[in-house]
């Protein structure tokens, strides 16, 4: 399917929004996962804001790259945007690591390779609602991640999907480097899935995926093909900004004024103070 | 004091069987170790609510949690060698740090596995357990005392440990009423406090060790301790013999030491354990505990010790 003509700008202005607000937050808290947040953002705010699923369980398997998923629930009102600049401080909902501490959350994690179980789960404990789980496919490198795969075909859980945030890039190199996973898709189908391969910031692609999924009988897989740090050039591709310590200011500032130029030209009354 | 002989691990599946009747809210997540849990009545009775995860801990650990995410009550069933050794990790992130109603059952805990050997002797389980925030951790005396403790551990709606042991051991009776956090003084004394928890801590149950010098503790409330009963009983006899089928370090001995220093007491110390070795196979568990120090002449010494004038 494609996207209405409401709704397809929508959520492509949605996504220069909140690249800006994950800039912003990894820049006043001084560091943070930033190449994955921006790789898996375009997944996220299909899921939150599509209207495909309809009370989803939403399970972020890879905690590192919760700035992607705190920006969009604060986009979705689910805690004031204000909290955003507490990321990572003492005592702040917003963990390093994401947690159940978070309005909206419903699983706490950071140790890779977990997600997938738990969304097993949660599928099969409540079969009249969709399980979504967002994975790296660095993760894919965890045994666990095959024995949930494994389970998931058992107990034919079609309720379940495993977005693969396929940016090909982990914390030290490569993913091809540092542990192969070679046909991905092939390996998925081999396990009893449904797969589905797209481009993961093309949302007509992305919403395509995600209504075949709804209705699909079998566990689905949807890999999306990623760009890490998408968005800021500088990023793109080089796993140095897996994390950063410290974005650096002149990096900031460009992709900062990038973004609001583009945000600026889709919506010339947005409010950048708010 | 002779008790009959009979198996904790059958206790343990018989009252899930009697729980989930009436409990439809009851899951078991099995790791293909169904039968040696005792069961096999309850993936027949309720094949719906038995989940077979096959030979793989670390999801069944997560795929526990995800069913206890959407209410259900679930006890995590395998061997304590299997889990929670294999999964600490998903027990720590997935089960603790998401405070869900998972009850992890290992069973064939301690030298009482026999013949197994070592990689089937976990004598570490409770100090993996004990050191996880929002854990608790319970380990029955005998098959009576699990009834009861599966049937209110059903209902605390949190994570939870039940540590399990293969073969038969003496269904003492002892324990009428379990409360979390409570411990039973099942013999008053005034010269020595013997902790323990576990059918090992039957073997203070022999007549010879019926006077008034020992106060014996079943401490099946492993977290929370029962801190007061204790105290109580070390500031009398000041005196304190722990007896316990794990390691020393990081059970219930380093539990207690913890709790006197902190209190400030004085208090002569006596710990029988495994210590710092594994296990291996042997004939039965009472050829092993001899062994490993844990048997009733290494009872008998340890008395000695804290107590020259005892004759017990």
């Amino acid at each position: 399917m494609f996207l209405t003509a409401q709704k397809y700008p929508q959520l492509v202005r949605l996504s220069y929004e909140l690249r800006l607000d994950i800039l912003n937050l990894i820049y006043s808290s001084g560091g943070g996962h930033i190449g994955g947040s921006l790789s898996s953002l375009d997944l996220i705010i299909a899921t939150y804001f599509s209207d495909i699923f309809k009370n989803n369980h939403f399970v972020l398997s890879a905690g590192h790259i919760c700035p992607a998923l705190y920006v969009t629930l604060a986009k979705k009102g689910y805690f004031p945007k204000s909290k955003l600049n507490t990321y990572t401080e003492l005592g702040s909902i917003l963990q390093g690591h994401v947690s159940t501490d978070v309005p909206g959350v419903e699983y706490s994690s950071g140790a890779l390779g977990q997600g997938l179980s738990f969304s097993c789960g949660l599928a099969l404990g409540d079969r009249n609602h969709q399980t979504v789980c967002l994975t790296s496919d660095g993760e894919h490198q965890e045994g666990q991640v095959w024995e949930a795969a494994m389970f998931a075909n058992k107990y034919k859980l079609g309720n379940l999907i495993n977005i693969v945030d396929h940016n090909k890039y982990q914390i030290d190199g490569s993913v091809a480097d540092i542990m192969p996973l070679d046909d991905l898709a092939a390996k998925y189908i081999r396990f009893g899935w449904t797969v589905t391969v797209i481009d993961g910031h093309d949302f007509n692609q992305i919403c395509s995926a995600f209504e075949k999924a709804r209705d699909s009988d079998y566990p689905n897989c949807i890999i999306a093909n990623t760009i890490l740090g998408k968005g800021i050039p500088t990023m793109q591709y080089d796993y140095h900004y897996h994390d950063v310590k410290a974005l650096p200011e002149t990096i900031y500032h460009r992709a900062k004024a990038d973004f609001e130029s583009i945000i600026k030209k889709m919506d010339p009354t947005y409010d950048f103070t708010a | 004091m002779t008790s009959p002989l009979k198996s904790i691990r059958a206790s343990f599946g018989q009252t899930l069987v009697t729980l989930a009747k009436t409990n439809t809210n009851l899951y078991v997540v099995s790791i293909d170790l169904k039968s040696s849990l005792f069961l096999t009545e309850f993936a027949k009775k309720f094949p719906h609510r038995f989940i077979e995860c096959g030979v793989a801990e670390n999801n069944a650990a997560g795929v526990a949690a995800g069913l206890a995410k959407t209410g259900k009550t679930v006890f995590l069933a395998s061997f304590a060698c299997f889990s929670p050794a294999i999964n600490w990790a998903v027990i720590n992130q997935s089960i603790c740090q998401n405070d869900l109603d998972v009850k992890i059952v290992g069973s064939h805990a301690g030298l009482m596995s026999g013949d197994l050997g070592a990689s089937h002797q976990m004598l570490e389980d409770i100090a993996l357990m004990r050191t996880l925030p929002n854990m608790e951790v319970f380990a029955p005396l005998d098959a009576s005392e699990t009834e009861l403790i599966v049937k209110t551990i059903a209902h605390s709606h949190h994570p939870a440990y039940l540590r399990l042991v293969r073969p038969e051991s003496p269904d003492t009776h002892l324990t009428k009423k379990f409360t979390i956090g409570k411990s039973l003084v099942i013999q008053s004394g005034t010269k020595i406090t013997v902790c323990g928890y576990g059918p090992i801590l039957t073997q203070l149950l022999d007549p010879k060790y019926q006077n008034d010098h020992l106060e014996i503790i079943n401490c099946s409330s492993l977290k929370p301790l029962d801190d007061k009963v204790i105290l109580k009983s070390l500031k009398k006899t000041g005196r304190l013999l722990v007896i316990e089928d794990h390691q020393q370090n990081g059970g219930l001995g380093d539990a207690l030491a913890h709790l006197v220093l902190k209190q400030n007491l004085r208090v002569k110390f006596q710990h029988l354990a495994v210590n710092n070795q594994f296990g291996q196979s042997g004939k039965d568990y009472h050829q092993l505990w001899n062994y490993y120090g844990l048997g009733p002449a290494f009872i008998n010494d340890a008395i000695k010790k804290l107590l020259p004038s005892s004759h017990s």
